[in-house]
């Protein structure tokens, strides 16, 4: 079963003012990609994980984090 | 207002670039195609030297096509690369799927008209437009 993951990537763009065609351009993918991340219908692979990541300066947990109740922390 | 400094080469215009490729890879495959159905009846009085120079040149320059989409395909993001492997999976699927049965039936005469490998051509880029317009749209 795929669990599908929620990320905080419109608010971290929100908060430096970027639009979603200027992060799609310094990630390297489309519009449409980051459009598709945000709204949660398409989980984005690892390597444009690690690229978000560096591009925000975060780890990429603090980005993307999975809903599984099992992973919840008490 | 934290600013973004544009990578030397945008997405979009690469992949562009790669569809503008492939889209002239696949004039020149249509041209020789054309060129090997009608050329033995109207150029060269079925010569079969150059019948075959029109079918090898045929085979080369659909490699070539197959090598155009393959780097178009490498050069889209992920999302893009699995709206394409769904229209894919759907295309192979439909194209086995009505295949064996319309040959079964052709075979049996069943159907009222010449059963041709083009009509499956057919269906298979309907089927692989379709669900790639639905795939584009699903993720919109």
């Amino acid at each position: 079963m795929e669990i599908p993951l929620k990320n905080r990537l419109k608010v971290l763009r929100a908060e430096r003012d970027w639009t979603q065609a200027q992060l799609a351009d310094a990630l390297n993918v489309s519009r449409q990609t980051i459009n598709a991340i945000e709204t949660g219908k398409f989980d984005p692979s690892l390597p444009l994980a690690f690229r978000a990541a560096r591009l925000f300066g975060l780890r990429i947990e603090e980005i993307f984090h999975d809903q599984d109740p099992c992973n919840l922390q008490p | 207002m934290n600013q973004l400094s544009p990578p030397e080469s945008g997405y979009e215009s690469r992949v562009r670039t790669r569809v503008i490729q492939l889209f002239r890879w696949c004039g020149v495959w249509a041209g020789t195609c054309a060129l090997m159905a009608f050329g033995p009846k109207f150029l060269w009085n079925k010569g079969l030297v150059f019948t075959l120079l029109a079918i090898g040149l045929n085979v080369c320059v659909g490699v070539r096509t197959i090598v155009a989409n393959k780097r178009y395909l490498e050069e889209l993001d992920d999302l893009q690369r699995k709206v394409h492997l769904n229209s894919l999976a759907i295309t192979v699927g439909v194209a086995m799927i009505v295949g064996v049965p319309y040959s079964v039936m052709a075979s049996y005469r069943l159907i009222p008209f010449h059963a041709d490998v083009s009509h499956l051509v057919l269906l298979m880029a309907l089927t692989y437009g379709a669900s790639n317009l639905y795939g584009t749209w699903r993720y919109r």
